[in-house]
């Protein structure tokens, strides 16, 4: 077929019945102009080696599930074109993360810092139905509309060298989260999230590398979240000294 | 004796115990990939911060102990290793000036009680020209144009 080149896929394989630590395979294939990453690994599994690891879905950048190094960087293989790679493209499991098997990283510890944001509207009194829905003007949307649009991809925690050097550390997305609903007019989970945030591993233990926003494939800007949050945390401080909370 | 095979649980993992998985590893060609270089220098430019402050109050001290001392001082500092240290000082604490006020726009929230967050250009305009004026008075006052 017109355009096919040969490629090859150096892959971290692991498995845990078997290896002390991870090793690579190589493997040759023929490539077709228009395949991602993820082609790629799918064709090496269903015609080369079946006994490769790893997770896919949806192979449209909404589910998240197919983050993965690509030559050192993290990227989401269903959106990361092959014809963007040379001759020889090394595919590794996200950093920071824990390897389950080959590319399949272990997600528990991330989940437990998702529900640890308590990613959820908050509200002190459930509105009576006959009061109508929540309204909110498109000006209260913006304000925390691109952290929502977040897939939980994890790249940005694989990217972040705070994670590396504090693993309790919360992480971009989610302080992100836990932002989002902070910025959310219809939310009143402030003072319970910012306890959280500025908790050890908070927001403060960000030392703003900013990389995590640069890998994002679906442009969030969680660095940017962090460093807000972290100054609404300040004046939320500086304002509890001098005026009361009523008990809250 | 039945002959059907025997089932298997496929699900099941073939050794008893949580599944054993690999240590995670830092991030892949840090510190030379992406922002981790700029990150590492900004971080690194703690050291001026640190070295300048001592030195200021080695110069309070030498104001404070008479002209003697502060002419002292002042001879001190035209040794080469001096001058070069603050030329290096002088680069590298205005490259990070530069940076934070080039990152100052993403840490401002959509508002900050009643006020709407201004535009991005606001904040560049706004923060690179008051460092533009301050750094110029300061070297007009040093080379004794003004005061």
């Amino acid at each position: 077929m017109e355009g096919e080149t040969k490629k090859t896929f150096v892959v971290t394989r692991f498995d845990p019945d078997q290896d002390e630590a991870p090793r690579t395979d190589t493997y040759e294939i023929t490539v077709q102009p228009d395949w991602k990453v993820l082609d790629a690994l799918n064709h090496i599994k269903d015609h080369v080696d079946p006994t490769l690891s790893h997770r896919w879905s949806c192979r449209m950048a909404v589910c998240g599930s197919c983050g993965m190094n690509v030559n050192g960087e993290p990227k989401l293989t269903c959106k990361d074109a092959l014809s963007d790679y040379g001759d020889t493209v090394e595919v590794a499991p996200l950093a920071n993360f824990p390897v389950i098997r080959d590319l399949v990283v272990e997600m528990e510890g991330f989940m437990e810092k998702f529900k640890a944001v308590k990613p959820w509207i908050m509200v002190a009194k459930e509105r009576a139905i006959e009061e109508g829905t929540y309204r909110q003007s498109p000006e209260e949307l913006d304000a925390f509309k691109q952290f929502s649009m977040c897939i939980n991809c994890m790249l940005c925690y694989s990217a972040c060298p705070v994670v590396s050097a504090e693993p309790d550390f919360l992480g971009p997305a989610a302080i992100a989260l836990g932002h989002r609903y902070n910025q959310d007019s219809r939310d009143e989970g402030n003072a319970e999230r910012n306890e959280v945030f500025r908790d050890d591993g908070g927001v403060f233990a960000c030392s703003f590398a900013n990389e995590c926003s640069e890998v994002c494939p679906k442009n969030v800007d969680p660095s940017g979240a962090v460093q807000q949050a972290k100054l609404l945390n300040v004046i939320d401080w500086a304002t509890g000294l001098v005026v009361s909370r009523g008990g809250k | 004796m039945s002959n059907a095979r025997p089932r298997l649980d496929a699900m099941r993992p073939s050794q008893p115990g949580p599944t054993r998985t690999a240590d995670p590893r830092p991030p892949d060609k840090f510190p030379g990939r992406g922002n981790y270089l700029g990150y590492v220098l900004f971080g690194s430019c703690g050291v001026f911060l640190l070295l300048s402050s001592i030195l200021v109050l080695r110069i309070v001290w030498a104001l404070a102990a008479g002209e003697a001392a502060w002419n002292d001082l002042m001879a001190q500092f035209q040794n080469p290793i001096y001058v070069a240290y603050h030329v290096l000082a002088f680069v590298g604490l205005v490259w990070f000036t530069l940076r934070f006020f080039s990152l100052f726009p993403k840490t401002q929230p959509a508002k900050i009680g009643p006020a709407p967050r201004p535009p991005d250009a606001f904040f560049a305009v706004a923060l690179n020209g008051a460092f533009a004026v301050v750094t110029a008075a300061l070297a007009a006052i040093l080379w004794g144009a003004v005061l």
